[in-house]
Order: C-alpha cells, then structure tokens, then sequence
C-alpha cells in the first residue's frame, strides 16, 4: 500500500491555465487603463483653454480695429455731395452758407483768406470757400479719426482692463474651495486691494452672501490667489489698486 | 503641465517606489501560485468526485468483495481514487485478522475500522493540501497591496508638500500608481478566497461520503461469515 506516493494530476495544464488567467488580466489592465487615458485627453485640453482663452479673446477685436479706421473716409465722401451742390446754386445760396463754415474753422480761415484775395471774382471766391471748407472738414474728420484713435487706445485698454479682470477672477475662483450647501443664487461682494506686482494686500467683504461659509471660503481663495495676475503695463496698475468683485458660486 | 499625463499600466507599474514594485512582485508570485493550485486542486477534485462515484457504482452493484478487491488494486495508481484506497485498507486489514484464529469478532472489526481510518485521514490531508495556501492568500493578500498603496500614497503627498500650488493632477499619478497594488491584492485575493471557500465545501461533502461509506462497509463486513 504505497500510500505516501501520491499522484497529483494535471500540474502542468494547471500551471498554464494560471498563466493564462493572469495573462488576460494584465491585457485587461493594459488596454483598459490605455483606454483611459485617451478619455483623459479631452479634459486635459480644456486646461489648456484657460490659460489660451483670454489671448485668444484679445486677438479678434484687433481686425475690428482696421475696419473701424476705414470708416472716417465715408464721412468725407458724404460731405463732398454737399459742397457741390452749394457751387451750383451760386447767386443766392452762398451769402448763407459762407458765414457757417468760418466760425467752425477760423483757425484755416486766414490761409484760405490769403490765397482768396489775390483772385476778386466773386464765383472764385464761392470756390476758395468752398475749398477752405473742404480742408476744414477734412481737419474735422482727421480729429475724428484722432479722436476715434483716443477712442480705440482707450478701448483697447478697457479690453486689456476686461481681460485682466477676467483672469483675477478665473484665478481666485479657481482657487474656492467650495463648502457644501450653498445656495445657487449666493453672492458674494469683496473688495480686494492690490500692491503693485499683484500682491493682494487685503480683501474686505463688502456684502455677504448670506453663507458665512462661502464668504469665508472666497475670501481664502483671494487670499490664496496671491499673486494675482496685473497686465504688463505698469501704467493701467490704477485700474487694479483697488478692484470691487463679486462671486458667485454658479459660475 | 500635466497635459500629456502618460497614464498606462506599465507607465504606473515602472514609475512606482521600489517597495510598491517590490510587493507587486510578490503579489504577482502569490497570486500566480494561488492561480495554480486552484486549478490544482480543480482537477484533482473533480476527479476525486468522479473517482468516488465510479466505486460506489461498482461496490453497490457487485456483491463479491474479492472481485471488488481485484478491481480497486488492479486500476493504476492514477485512477485509483480515495474511496478505492480506504476499501482496500480494510478490507485488506479484514482479511488478515480473520486467517489470525482465536481473534474475536469485535476486535476484527475495530482493526477493519482503525485501518480504514488512517486511510482515510491520509486521504483527507491529501485533498485538504495547499488549501491552507489559499486560505492564507485569501485573507493576507489585500493586506499586503493595501500596505504598498498606503506606502505609494504617502509618497504622493510626500512629493506634494514640495509644490507650492497642489492641484489634484499632481497627486493623482501617484495614487494611481498605488492603488494598483491594492488591484493586485484584490486580484489575487478574491479567486483564492472564493476557490477556498468551495474547496472547503467540496472536500467537506466527499469527507462524508467516506465516512458513511466507512460505516456502510463495516456493516457489510460484519456480516460476512
């Protein structure tokens, strides 16, 4: 009775099958988490927005920009029809149209007047106003081409202001840490007060929303955003030093 | 940043802390042994049950213990099954006591019965073998991933506390990395535990088989002349 020899059967199918359960394991493990960092790339480019978004949004308003500035010749066009018409009806209506433009331009009204003399007919004369007229419109429209420059400097500043802005916030929201139960309709006003380089010197509730909770998360936030992002124009920092926010927990 | 985050298996397993890739090696082993002795200990099962039924067939149907000797010794070592080997015992213990003259009826059985015992308890730890393996694989194993994940974790925040600006991508590899031990505790874990448990179950019923069929068969010898 050889009882202490025993047979144990299959070893090596049994050592294989093994094998092959881990090996299928691993290739689920493998393609499945290969599988989930393709799902992963999506998300990883809407980072990628933030910090592109803001630059993205500053590039289009400057084509704007150059079809804004073709415009003042318009008003030029439109303003010649009217002088010509003037010409035409010589005798009666140029005693009175004459006195309207001078007091608009006084200032060109002695060049037009030197080159005026010289010639006495009366029709020239009707001319030389007329020209003088017509460099003073084209002066006025170059004011206004001045003054719609002023106009887009400043707009340009109020975008780079807009988009600053935009990006203290992003920062600071980025940064509450949001407590539990706050209601959607919750605001939150701060005043947050800036040293030049963005360093936030304090930050002063200004109304609570009602959830001390999130007052106090926001102002963490603010506190944690230090520094917070300034153009790099040192000249528009005025527009910073002291910076009235408010917060809202939906956006 | 983190935007191209290379986040696959063998990414995780390479990038890791020597002793989360030290316990995933072990981890691996354990569960590679525990894999093999479960379909081990499947096929020996299987056909022990199968081995079991095929005899009881046969000893419930031929009446003659002789022939049922020659049947149980003459299959080959490989189809002999337990239940074979505990009849063989004893009836091999019977016949020898019975030629001895001047033995009572009563001590030949207890012999017959002692004899078919120890059979039947080296038979039993023959089929309870490597059970204790699973079982231990079973109920250590999570412990031992878990011990690399928590290793891994403190790691990750380890390394957390040196960026001033924490976000969660850059924690996130390193506790991904480290719950793959816990992955692989659980893997290796849960066969074992499952497969032990309906070894266990198994062995059990084939342990009362053997018994009654014991007590059956000393019935049956006791009757003989």
């Amino acid at each position: 009775m050889s009882a202490t020899v025993y047979y144990e059967p299959n070893k090596l199918p049994a050592g294989i099958l093994a094998l092959l359960v881990h090996s299928i394991f691993f290739a689920l493990l493998y393609f499945g988490l290969n599988w989930n960092r393709h799902a992963y790339l999506p998300a990883t480019m809407t980072v990628q927005l933030w910090s592109s978004l803001p630059d993205e949004v500053v590039a289009p308003p400057v084509i704007p920009k150059a079809e804004e500035v073709v415009p003042p010749p318009q008003p030029e066009k439109i303003v010649q029809p009217d002088i010509v018409i003037p010409e035409k009806k010589k005798p009666v209506p140029v005693p009175v149209e004459v006195p309207k433009p001078k007091p608009e331009i006084k200032k060109t009204a002695p060049k037009a007047a030197k080159v005026a003399k010289p010639k006495s007919d009366t029709p020239k004369l009707g001319k030389q106003n007329a020209e003088a007229r017509r460099i003073a419109e084209q002066q006025a429209a170059l004011q206004k081409a001045e003054q719609a420059r002023q106009a887009e400097q400043a707009a340009a500043i109020g975008r780079v202001v807009d988009e600053y802005q935009a990006k203290i916030q992003a920062k600071i929201r980025r940064n509450i840490v949001m407590p539990p139960n706050v209601a959607n309709d919750a605001r939150a006003e701060f005043m947050v007060t800036l040293l030049p380089g963005g360093t936030v010197l304090n930050a002063v509730r200004l109304k609570s929303s009602g959830n001390t909770a999130y007052d106090d998360a926001v102002e963490r936030a603010i506190l944690k955003s230090d520094p917070l992002p300034l153009p790099p124009d040192a000249t528009l920092f005025y527009r910073f030093r002291e910076l009235d926010m408010v917060f809202k927990p939906t956006e | 940043m983190e935007v191209t985050q290379d986040l696959s298996f063998v990414h995780l397993v390479s990038n890791a802390s020597v002793l989360v890739q030290l316990v995933l090696g072990l981890l691996l082993l354990v569960s590679l042994m525990s894999w093999w002795y479960i379909f081990l200990k499947m096929f020996a099962i299987r056909n022990e049950i199968r081995l079991t039924e095929e005899f009881e067939d046969a000893f419930w149907h031929n009446q003659n213990l002789n022939e049922l000797y020659k049947y149980a010794n003459s299959s080959s070592l490989r189809n002999q099954g337990a239940l074979e080997r505990i009849f063989a015992a004893g009836f091999v213990e019977f016949v020898k006591l019975k030629k001895q003259h001047g033995v009572e009826a009563n001590a030949v059985m207890d012999g017959t019965r002692r004899a078919m015992r120890a059979t039947y308890q080296r038979e039993m730890d023959r089929l309870e073998s490597h059970l204790a393996f699973l079982a231990s694989v079973g109920s250590v194993s999570p412990y031992v991933g878990l011990f690399g994940t928590v290793w891994g974790i403190m790691n990750a925040f380890r390394g957390l506390a040196n960026v001033g600006q924490a976000t969660l991508a850059h924690v996130a590899p390193g506790i991904a990395e480290a719950l793959v031990a816990t992955a692989m505790g659980l893997f290796a874990a849960i066969p074992a535990v499952v497969a032990y448990n309906r070894y266990a179950h198994e062995i059990n019923r084939l342990s009362t088989r053997f018994d009654s069929f014991t007590e059956e068969f000393s019935n049956v010898l006791q009757r003989q002349p």
